[in-house]
């Protein structure tokens, strides 16, 4: 058979083919050479000489196609509501089954004839507003389509939809339905693939004829479902009926709507079973919160996630129960080691709600967030206003008790998880600043005395806090570190040292040392006492002193005595005891070599003791029995004698000087070492602000210190007015910089005057001005007027 | 007051045979002493970076180079950090305190 274009009889070969198509179109059976051969004739009709018979054949198929929806329609309307479904569905499986076949036989005519004059995506794109979509020819597979949707589905849209409807319905009620899930299914899937081929808009007709009365239908059943169901059930069945419910509805919408669909449907359950009773819900939230009922809340969580600002109730309530449980584990703390209570029930309350909200509430950032912000409140806590806050000082005291060395037998790990729980609290802490003081306190002590479990362990708790506030909050106490680790070297080079030199240079003492470097040790001044070396220990400080300024240059050593310890073999009495003790004790035990009785006055003397630390020291004495009076007072004339009966148990052991009146004096003085550091901190603040700003509103200039200081505590407002305002007449008098206060059109603006300015216009115009005088306000009023025109900036 | 006891009961008798040597009644075994060193300077502060001496310099700090921030003397006795009187030097060779002319005493170290 030829391709060329030939004259070809029209009424003739579309005799054959309309046979074909009407087989095509009704599924029915065709012979595979009958099939081939009308491809050849779709062409020919096409190509025909000398007119192509392309719009003919066109216009013929389409209205044999009409007629053929047109004897369906009639057929399909004939049916009962029952049957209606199921007659509609067989005919549209069997007509879009037939139009696809069909679209392919005409895919010569398609694609030569009709695609160019179709118009392009560019212009259903950007030019589709004048063109008039129905003179347009369409391929045969969508003109069939189209013309079931007119033909059928417009003329039976309101019947099919009532019985789609109907349907649904059935299946939500669990009632018999008439027309099977696939049919529905297949129905509803029609209005969508009826229009397969359109480039755009696909969804349109299912979504403005069916999908609309289906929400509404849904709606107004949910409604009714709602209100029947909150009749007869409280608000913790009721969400378990809602939770059911949406999950059946989700799986009704999979199983019988297009996907776009799925999400609309859900959300008119939501819509209209929670969101439209969330007083009802919210008003149960705070008893459930506070029973802890966990299967309620988190169900509330299910329903109301998506609920916009759903969840804000529930959220503040767990807060506020959070906080409530965690203030009633700390108030009332009674007892031994208040520190380890303390922390440990507040992690108990913290583990607690930390696994609530993974459980209940998937890790929800607004609970997580919640928590946190209880915690903040519990850990900052305060009775009142007037006292502080004692939480850092307790976390720290938790963290030294960990620490020491101890009988309580807990192993390296258990320790480092203990301290690692620890820094969960320590995060909440407003104050850092008062807890590094407390800890380096106390980590000096440690240190010091030898009393560190383990340093692993001390710098691994170390390296936490760095981790947690960055490399300068630890750097004083990395310093302490580097000065045990140096002292250890220079008593190993010390020990060297005496070797090379002999026997002359023996001690005759096991000696130690730790030199310290001064400004990094948190010691306190107080304990400072001048006092005489005893005889015994002269040579050693002597000999280390030639040591290590032979190692060292341009350094001086001061001995600090009232953190030295010795031990002391003593044979007075029956047994030897080897004890430890401090050296002023030492020296007060020696002097009873000679003699068995003193006087404290000649005790005081000889050892040059002020009278608190004499007292202090003594008293610890005469508790240990190693020496005794007969009065119970200690005068300058009392007589103090040796103990010979003395006996004791244990042979080696320490006598130490009573720590709970200290640990009340320390943490006074720790509080005043803080609020002089926040003074220094927050007027460094200042100044770095101002410069960085030139000029701001007194507010602004408060915000900043306020959140450039949080990490370290939380700054009192007063405290910061303060600071600004001696800002200009004391802290930064030595610096370059001067601030000054101006009123203009009512802001109270800040800025920083440059001291060259003040200092220029004062020594050549004026002779000495003081500083807080009228003229310099002047000045600086000019300066700031000049400061303003030049940033002219809109902000002020 | 509290006596703080603690370990090893049994050498008490090894101790009382030892005592039957005519001995002293008081033995010093052993001493851990304490003690804190600080640059032998007559002024606290760095007169030109007026950070304490005994800190480092501001330019150490923030290079974190703390260790090894020295102070220097010169001849007429004043002190600062060294790293902060190179620079100084390089501008002007007087000390900034008494304006005589500059000459190295000693090196902290």
């Amino acid at each position: 058979m030829s391709l060329k274009p030939r004259a070809v009889n029209f009424e003739e070969v579309w005799g054959d083919l309309v046979e074909t198509v009407q087989q095509v179109v009704t599924m029915g059976s065709i012979k595979r050479s009958v099939w081939n051969t009308r491809f050849s004739d779709v062409y020919s009709l096409c190509v025909a000489f000398p007119e192509p018979l392309a719009e003919r054949l066109y216009t013929e198929t389409k209205k044999l196609l009409e007629n053929h929806v047109r004897q369906l329609y009639f057929e399909v309307e004939e049916q009962s509501e029952e049957n209606l479904l199921a007659e509609y569905h067989r005919f549209w499986i069997q007509f879009s089954k037939g139009t696809q076949y069909l679209n392919h036989l005409y895919s010569y005519l398609n694609s030569q004839h009709i695609q160019k004059q179709k118009f392009s995506d560019a212009d259903l794109t950007y030019g589709s507003m004048q063109m008039d979509m129905s003179e347009q020819l369409l391929e045969i597979g969508e003109l069939g389509l189209e013309i079931w949707q007119r033909e059928m589905i417009r003329p039976l849209q309101k019947r099919l939809v009532g019985v789609l409807l109907m349907g649904i319905q059935q299946d939500r009620t669990a009632t018999a339905t008439d027309a099977p899930t696939s049919t529905i299914r297949g129905v509803i899937h029609s209005f969508v693939d009826v229009n397969m081929y359109k480039k755009k808009s696909t969804l349109q007709l299912y979504e403005s004829i069916f999908e609309g009365a289906l929400l509404r239908e849904t709606g107004s059943f949910y409604r009714k479902e709602a209100s029947a169901l909150l009749q007869d059930c409280n608000v913790s069945q009721y969400m378990e009926c809602v939770i059911a419910r949406l999950a059946e509805e989700e799986l009704r919408a999979t199983k019988f709507l297009p996907p776009s669909s799925h999400q609309r449907v859900v959300k008119e359950v939501q819509d209209r079973m929670v969101a439209d009773h969330l007083a009802t819900v919210h008003a149960e939230t705070g008893s459930m919160v506070s029973a802890e009922r966990t299967r309620d809340l988190s169900n509330m969580y299910t329903l109301l996630r998506p609920v916009p600002n759903g969840l804000t109730v529930l959220v503040h309530h767990v807060k506020d129960h959070i906080k409530q449980q965690g203030l009633q584990a700390v108030t009332s703390l009674k007892g031994d080691n208040i520190p380890a209570q303390f922390v440990e029930s507040l992690l108990e309350v913290h583990k607690k709600y930390r696994t609530m909200i993974m459980d209940v509430f998937h890790n929800d950032q607004q609970f997580v967030g919640a928590l946190d912000k209880a915690f903040e409140s519990v850990v900052n806590h305060r009775g009142n206003t007037k006292v502080v806050c004692r939480s850092p000082e307790l976390l720290a005291r938790y963290c030294d008790t960990l620490l020491k060395k101890s009988t309580k037998g807990l192993n390296e790990s258990e320790v480092d998880d203990k301290l690692g729980h620890s820094i969960t609290i320590f995060k909440y802490i407003d104050d850092k600043d008062v807890f590094q003081k407390f800890y380096a306190r106390m980590l000096a002590k440690r240190l010091i005395q030898q009393q560190s479990q383990s340093m692993d362990s001390e710098e691994a708790m170390i390296n936490k806090l760095k981790q947690a506030c960055g490399y300068e909050y630890t750097s004083k106490l990395h310093r302490m570190f580097t000065d045990m680790s140096v002292s250890s070297d220079l008593n190993q080079k010390f020990n060297e040292f005496l070797k090379s030199k002999g026997k002359t240079h023996e001690l005759g003492i096991n000696f130690s040392i730790n030199v310290l470097q001064a400004g990094a040790w948190p010691l306190g001044q107080t304990s400072i006492t001048p006092f005489a070396v005893p005889q015994e220990l002269e040579k050693s400080v002597q000999t280390f002193e030639t040591f290590y300024h032979s190692h060292f240059s341009g350094r001086k050593l001061t001995w600090l005595h009232h953190l030295c310890q010795g031990e002391l073999k003593v044979s007075h009495s029956k047994r030897t005891y080897l004890i430890t003790m401090s050296t002023f004790q030492m020296a007060m035990l020696l002097m009873f070599e000679k003699v068995d009785s003193l006087t404290c006055n000649e005790l005081q003397t000889h050892t040059h003791l002020n009278d608190e630390q004499f007292n202090k020291f003594l008293q610890s004495l005469l508790d240990s029995k190693l020496l005794m009076t007969d009065g119970e007072e200690l005068r300058g004339e009392t007589v103090v004698r040796l103990n010979t009966d003395y006996s004791n148990k244990r042979t080696k052991f320490k006598i130490s000087v009573a720590p709970q009146r200290e640990q009340q004096h320390e943490a006074e003085q720790t509080h005043s070492a803080v609020e002089e550091d926040r003074k220094l901190y927050l007027q460094a603040a200042i100044v770095r602000i101002m410069k960085a700003r030139k000029l701001l509103k007194h507010t602004m200039l408060i915000q900043e210190v306020i959140s450039q200081s949080r990490a370290r505590f939380a700054p009192q407002i007063p405290m910061i007015k303060k600071c600004i305002e001696q800002g200009s007449v004391v802290g930064l008098q030595d610096e370059e910089w001067a601030s000054v206060a101006y009123q203009a059109e009512k802001i109270h603006l800040f800025a920083l005057i440059p001291l060259s300015l003040d200092y220029a216009l004062s020594s050549t115009q004026f002779s000495v001005i003081p500083r807080e005088s009228k003229t310099c306000a002047q000045l600086a009023t000019v300066f700031v007027k000049n400061l303003i025109s030049s940033t002219q900036s809109t902000s002020f | 007051m509290s006596n703080d006891v603690e370990i090893q009961e049994g050498e008490a008798e090894n101790n009382t045979s030892d005592s039957q040597k005519p001995e002293k009644m008081f033995t010093l075994k052993k001493w851990n002493a304490v003690a804190m060193w600080s640059w032998d300077v007559e002024c606290d502060t760095c007169a030109i970076c007026r950070v304490q001496v005994m800190d480092a310099c501001l330019r150490c700090q923030g290079e974190n180079k703390q260790d090894d921030c020295v102070v220097i003397w010169g001849e007429c006795n004043h002190s600062f950090h060294n790293c902060c009187m190179s620079l100084w030097v390089k501008q002007n060779n007087r000390c900034p305190l008494c304006q005589q002319e500059w000459s190295v005493q000693r090196v902290g170290k």
